[in-house]
């Protein structure tokens, strides 16, 4: 057998060049090619001290103009724009939970979309006093569904999900009155407060922050994710490959990129449909081959095992393959420059979604209605383009590693009542985990999470993280582009269990898992609420007391800063290894740097050495414990 | 309240003093060039060579492997460190223990306390563990609760055929109930002091080296095989110490899970450290805790059946009858019979019952097994009844030898008192024929006969039947049949050996003969034993077939390419380290010296059996040196290559016994000389090379003129 080995950045790098190369012969841009163009950056903007509110400015903070027109600071001027950049990702998560939900309230027995895990619902019903005793399952999903979508507009109360935390945490929450209302109510709040003339105070700022990241986290994510799994199947670990090496050479490639698994299940569906087979065949491919990238990748590679592509930042390679028929988009974290790339070799570029409309795209409307037939119509293009392939311009890296992904809350639970003994414990807790932490065979874990960013090299951050953790016996749990980062080194193969710790190596072998769990997408993030408030609840610990931190040093997007308030707020320690855009003010980021902290018992610590990085977290682990006295 | 890494630290330097202390007292009265070794092992200081590959058999070597034990002490707070530490305290226990056997002293007389266990000792483990006969290990550090807790405990693990080890004061609570302790019932008491635990890490770590082939100082390569394939657990009562937490902590390396009752300062670890605060549940903790899915024989007995009452001896005092077939009629048999002529487990006796003779009778007793299956053929008759031996004697209290009607079967008073009668073999065979068999055996019914006429004339009947299944034996050779096979029962534990059993020559562990791997093959079609196909040969004087390589080399996985089935100098066939006998080349004398398991002097090679077998097995080829079964050496295939059975030059005495008449008729066959074996030497003629040569010379031994061997 061949020795397991992880991938490298410098071979996935030499492969990228190769394709770079390509490129270049067929006149494609690139995103490297754009930084380049966009560097250096504006430093008023980076610094968060551009205010561009109203119309009396734009407005710069300089030490000779301290003040805006209006007479804002920078505390909050830097505060306003962090609160609508959080309202930002806060507004698309929560907007990706509404629209599953619209699917599941148009879910019914012969339509496009079923219910898949009927137990889920139940017990989400059950919480929310939804009766399900003798009703029919569909009945039971429209009114969960229409439940869930009062969360984003009713008049009075809190989000329902915040009952799931322990009680400790929901008091500081009341306490800190953070607790977020309505979700809609929190992002329009946000946007009211920072409208010109409202709050300039960086701690009323940097409180609706953490306030709108929990609708998200506890709300609109937490129901994107919930309803997901009852309409497509809650994940459990399967079997899967990752990186540009599992694209086909000899078949209809079709891409599926973006968020919302309502689009990749029903071409995933249709892929796999004999008709579409047979008439791949008549064009002379061996089959068809559907690949994921970024967050929907997460999503089919965790229900189905279909194969990660690549994240954030390879969507472009895939195009570069030369061997992609289609790639098909929903929303979210798409680049419009795939729109021109594509136009330089054969790929058809789908945008299905009104909410991502881009320029050089085929557009197919897709909804709950017609999902079935347009999945259709789009397997079937790029079946017919399969003939277009330019062959000389076809090269696909060989890069591939083995992965086992599907780590829900579900998943981890029933994996660690497969170390239980059944004549000492119970079953179904995180107990076994808890006792790992406790005797110190395991020392914490890492939530490590977002995207890929230029300003750090492609996934080195997030991979060489992930190793050295685990070398000092820290799980770790992943999602998003994260995720795929450590995918397609092969972090997430078991055999990377010969690169941990001896404490760690002992739980995946008992436990037959990798060191580092896929848990899902970026909306799936709220799957590690759930995990760490019941690990809370089982060991008797506060969430700020557990040796567990969260961590995102890749990030970029606005989603990535709603998440982080939202860790943060749930009392998880966050490390950020690029700075985000607060540097001008010293109060504003040192609140979120420590201030904070005496409100949630935790706050954010950017630290943008990678080493560095991964040492302050293990101190902080550590230094979790020694207040465990564990 | 102490952390479970400040425990292990503190019971490692603890354990690690007084190693010091140990090895400070003997340096009082001994030198550094004092021999301080353990007794019968190839393995120097087991513990300490399988971890470093350091040959320690001085005091001053002893020194520089506390210098280790030190070094590996480290203080990390990870569990790379609590491991390191742990396996050092095992190790510097195992120093403490070698103290005590310096200069050649015998420390422990075995009555009841044992000590080290030799390498013969852990060698015949191999094939029962391969089975799963023996499922398990585990080790009781304590006093028990109470000795009657103690003794049921014992009991519980041992009818589930569990090896126990005992340390510490459950010792005499076992022995003070009268419990049989020693190797061969499985109980063996190591010591009183913690450090005595040593020797059964010595026993694992042996396994890995002598049936996995592990590199002795491949201490990853150790651990993962005890972790993969050592089914060993540690069930240790309160108080529990910070050393015995230590020593836990290296169990728990070497993937051993351990199950306490003692929750004052204990750190759960899921499937590893468990705390289980009712005694009474220990054996099934424990068993989850390690994976061990035992096979389930219900019989109902009034007395235990489990292998561990397989070596029981029954004295002539505590016999209650006797079934001698050397003075009476005695017989045991397998038909084969029509569906119609069997009535399932219909248990019939025909003559008196046990309580219907006086005590230390000698009775006649027939066994009679009818059995009926589509797939059953007469072949696998004997097969069967090979196995009564065994079933019989997993009876507690029941005694058997012999097959047969050569046999002698003892029921001792105990198991007549608690209710044992003759339909009770009856149960046992039904059962254990139906559970082992039961691919080929769809009926099966037991008739056990004490009726003396009824007896004899069943033994006159079977007489024949065996007569003609000598015939049938003798007519199947190498030449006669289209197929070998394959068995790789042993790759559990040693994953790249294959045997290929022909019929001429059997598995090396001498319990898989070419019928036997024939039925088994019947029995599982996609187990262990695999139809080889006799085609393509290659060279016959050696034994190559083009299909048994490729068979060799699909079933090692590659690790193995070519053997030859009768040569020991051209790819001779691998051993898995748990063979009979072990043949090795004697330059001198230009032949082979031959020693097996059980005797445990010098042989004219300058090596004992340990170190001999030390040279081989774990699938590795070692030309000039072969694991084999006490029945090839009077094969016609033995050695074929070089010249045949004629290379034997030195047998052990007793072996020479055992062999005599067989190996006699070959050599007649083959080269006309009579009475051959008493020109082989043995331990009461010579122990080194130019005796041997000497006596060789006198009474003219064949070898000496035949071709050099290297």
């Amino acid at each position: 057998m061949e020795e397991f080995k992880l991938t490298t950045r410098d071979e996935m790098e030499a492969e990228t060049d190769k394709l770079l190369e390509i490129g270049r012969k067929v006149g494609a841009d690139s995103w490297q090619q754009r930084v380049k163009n966009q560097t250096p950056h504006c430093r008023f903007g980076e610094e968060g001290i551009c205010c561009r509110i109203c119309q009396m400015g734009p407005c710069r903070i300089t030490p000779k103009s301290p003040r805006g027109i209006c007479g804002c600071d920078a505390a909050g001027i830097v505060g306003r724009n962090y609160l609508r950049f959080t309202a930002g990702g806060a507004a698309t998560h929560s907007d990706h939970g509404r629209s599953i939900c619209h699917t599941l309230y148009l879910a019914k027995e012969d339509g496009n979309y079923k219910v898949k895990d009927p137990e889920k619902l139940k017990r989400i019903a059950k919480e929310w006093d939804i009766e399900t005793e003798g009703r029919d399952i569909y009945d039971v999903a429209h009114e969960v569904a229409e439940t869930g979508l009062m969360e984003y507009g009713k008049p009075f109360g809190t989000q329902r999900f915040l009952k799931r935390a322990p009680k400790h945490t929901q008091e500081i929450w009341e306490k800190e009155e953070i607790a977020p209302r309505v979700i809609d109510r929190e992002v329009s709040c946000s946007m009211h407060m920072t409208h010109m003339g409202c709050s300039s105070d960086p701690e009323a700022l940097a409180r609706q922050s953490l306030r709108a990241g929990l609708s998200d986290g506890w709300g609109g994510s937490m129901m994107g994710t919930e309803f997901s799994d009852v309409l497509f199947g809650t994940p459990m670990p399967v079997d899967t490959e990752a990186n540009l090496g599992v694209m086909q050479e000899d078949m209809v490639n079709i891409i599926v990129h973006g968020h919302d698994p309502s689009l990749s299940e029903m071409i995933v569906e249709y892929a796999e449909n004999p008709e579409m087979i047979a008439l791949a065949k008549s064009y002379g491919a061996k089959g068809i081959n559907v690949a994921g990238v970024c967050c929907t990748s997460n999503e089919v590679a965790m229900r189905h095992g279909i194969p990660m592509a690549g994240n954030f930042l390879s969507q472009e390679n895939v195009v570069l393959t030369g061997a992609c028929e289609a790639i098909v988009v929903d929303v979210q974290c798409i680049f419009p420059a795939l729109g021109p790339l594509s136009k330089c070799f054969h790929t058809k570029f789908i945008t299905t979604s009104e909410i991502a409309r881009m320029p050089d795209s085929d557009f197919i409307h897709f909804d709950a209605e017609n999902a079935g037939e347009n999945a259709k119509k789009i397997v079937k293009m790029a079946i017919e383009n399969f003939q277009n392939r330019k062959k000389d311009l076809v090269y696909i890296p060989k890069l591939k590693q083995k992965a086992t992904v599907g780590y829900s809350y579900e998943a981890i639970v029933k994996t660690l009542d497969t170390v239980t003994n059944s004549h000492v414990d119970e079953t179904g807790t995180t107990k076994p985990l808890n006792e790992c932490v406790k005797s110190g065979i395991i020392r914490g874990a890492v939530a490590m999470v977002g995207c890929n960013n230029p300003k750090v090299r492609h996934d080195y951050a997030h991979v060489e993280l992930m190793k050295k953790l685990i070398q000092n016996d820290i799980v770790l749990v992943v999602s998003g582009c994260a995720a795929q980062a450590a995918a397609k080194a092969g972090l997430m193969s078991k055999e990377a269990k010969n690169l941990c710790g001896d404490g760690l190596k002992r739980v995946c072998e008992l436990c037959d898992m990798p060191p580092v769990l896929h848990m899902g997408s970026c909306v799936d993030i709220s799957r590690m609420m759930v995990l760490v408030a019941n690990l809370a609840k089982d060991s008797g610990w506060n969430i700020d007391e557990l040796p567990v931190v969260g961590c995102a040093p890749e990030w970029m997007s606005e989603k990535a800063i709603s998440i982080g308030n939202y860790v943060v707020a749930t009392g998880l320690t966050t490390f950020l290894g690029v700075y985000p855009q607060t540097k001008g003010s010293e109060v504003f980021d040192g609140l979120l740097q420590g201030g904070i902290k005496d409100w949630v018992g935790a706050c954010f610590h950017v630290v943008e050495d990678i080493d560095k990085l991964g040492d302050a977290m293990i101190e902080e682990i550590e230094r979790k414990r020694e207040h465990l006295h564990i | 309240m102490a952390t479970l890494f400040e425990r292990v630290f503190k019971g490692s330097d603890e354990m690690y003093a007084k190693a010091e202390a140990a090895v400070a007292e003997v340096s009082k009265e001994y030198s550094d060039d004092t021999t301080c070794v353990f007794p019968d092992t190839a393995y120097y200081l087991p513990c300490l060579y399988s971890m470093t590959g350091k040959k320690i058999n001085t005091l001053g070597m002893v020194k520089e492997g506390l210098a280790w034990c030190k070094e590996q002490m480290t203080r990390e707070k990870r569990t790379h460190d609590i491991f390191t530490s742990g396996i050092a305290t095992a190790c510097a226990a195992e120093i403490i223990e070698a103290c005590k056997y310096i200069d050649g002293k015998q420390p422990y007389d075995k009555s009841p306390l044992w000590g080290h266990c030799t390498d013969g000792e852990v060698r015949e483990l191999g094939v029962p563990l391969v089975t799963g006969d023996i499922p398990g290990f585990v080790v009781l550090i304590g006093p028990a609760p109470s000795a009657e807790e103690a003794v049921e405990i014992v009991k519980s693990y041992q009818t589930k055929n569990i090896f126990v080890f005992l340390v510490g004061g459950i010792i005499d609570q076992v022995v003070s109930k009268g419990v049989k302790t020693g190797f061969g019932v499985r109980l063996v008491c190591e010591g009183y002091d913690l450090w005595s635990v040593s020797y059964v890490i010595s026993v694992a770590v042996r396994a890995a080296l002598i049936f996995g082939a592990i590199t002795p100082g491949d201490y990853d390569g150790i651990r993962k095989y005890t972790f993969e394939r050592i089914n060993a657990m540690v069930n240790a009562y309160e108080p529990v110490d910070d050393m015995t937490v230590a020593c836990g902590a290296g169990a728990i390396s070497y993937g051993f899970p351990v199950v306490t009752n003692d929750d004052n300062d204990m750190w759960r670890v899921p499937r590893s450290l468990i705390v289980q605060k009712d005694t009474k549940q220990f054996v099934e903790t424990s068993l989850e805790a390690r994976g061990i899915k035992l096979k389930i024989t219900n019989i109902d007995i009034p007395v235990n059946f489990a292998n561990a009452f397989e070596g029981e001896i029954i004295r002539r005092g505590d016999m209650q009858i006797e079934a001698d077939g050397s003075r009476v009629d005695c017989v045991e048999l397998v038909r084969t019979k029509d569906a119609s002529e069997v009535e399932d487990h219909k248990i019939e006796l025909i003559g008196p019952d046990l309580d219907e003779f006086e005590v230390g009778k000698k009775i006649c007793l027939a066994t009679i097994v009818d059995v009926a299956g589509r797939k059953m053929q007469p072949d696998f008759e004997s097969v069967i009844e090979r196995k009564f031996h065994s079933y019989i004697n997993c009876i507690e209290g029941v005694m058997h030898t012999g097959q047969r009607d050569m046999i002698r079967i003892r029921v001792s008073k105990s198991a007549f008192e608690a209710g044992f009668r003759a339909k009770h073999f009856g149960e046992v065979l039904y059962a254990k024929v139906k559970s082992e068999f039961d691919a080929v055996v769809d009926k099966c019914q037991v008739t056990i006969v004490t009726d003396p006429e009824k007896v004899h004339e069943l033994r006159v009947a079977a007489n024949e039947t065996f007569d003609k299944r000598d015939e049938r034996l003798l007519s199947l050779t190498d030449e006669t049949v289209d197929e070998f096979y394959t068995c790789v029962m042993c790759q559990a534990f040693s994953p790249s050996h294959v045997c290929i059993v022909t019929p001429e020559r059997l598995g090396l562990c001498g319990a898989v003969s070419w019928l036997d791997a024939r039925a088994t093959h019947e029995l599982d079609p996609s187990g262990p034993c695999q139809v080889v196909p006799k085609t393509g040969v290659i060279d016959e004087r050696t034994g190559r077939w083009e299909s048994v390589n490729a068979a060799v080399e699909k079933y090692s996985r590659g690790a193995l390419s070519s053997v030859s089935l009768y040569s020991i100098m051209e790819d001779p066939m691998t051993s898995c380290g748990c063979f009979e006998c072990i043949c090795g080349i004697e330059p001198m004398s230009n032949g082979v010296v031959i020693v097996n398991r059980e005797h445990i002097g010098m042989t004219p090679l300058g090596m004992t059996f340990s170190e001999m077998a030390s040279m081989t097995g774990g699938g590795v080829q070692t030309p000039g040196f072969m694991g084999h079964g006490k029945h090839f050496i009077s094969s016609k295939k033995f050695m074929k290559a070089e010249g045949g059975v004629a290379r034997i030059v030195w047998l052990p005495k007793a072996l020479k016994e055992q062999v005599r008449d067989q190996l006699n008729a070959t050599a007649k066959d083959l080269y006309g000389i009579d009475n051959f074996v008493d020109m082989i030497a043995d331990e009461t003629i010579c122990e080194d090379p130019e005796s041997l040569v000497e006596f060789l010379t006198k009474v003219g031994h064949p070898a000496l003129s035949l071709d050099p061997l290297m």
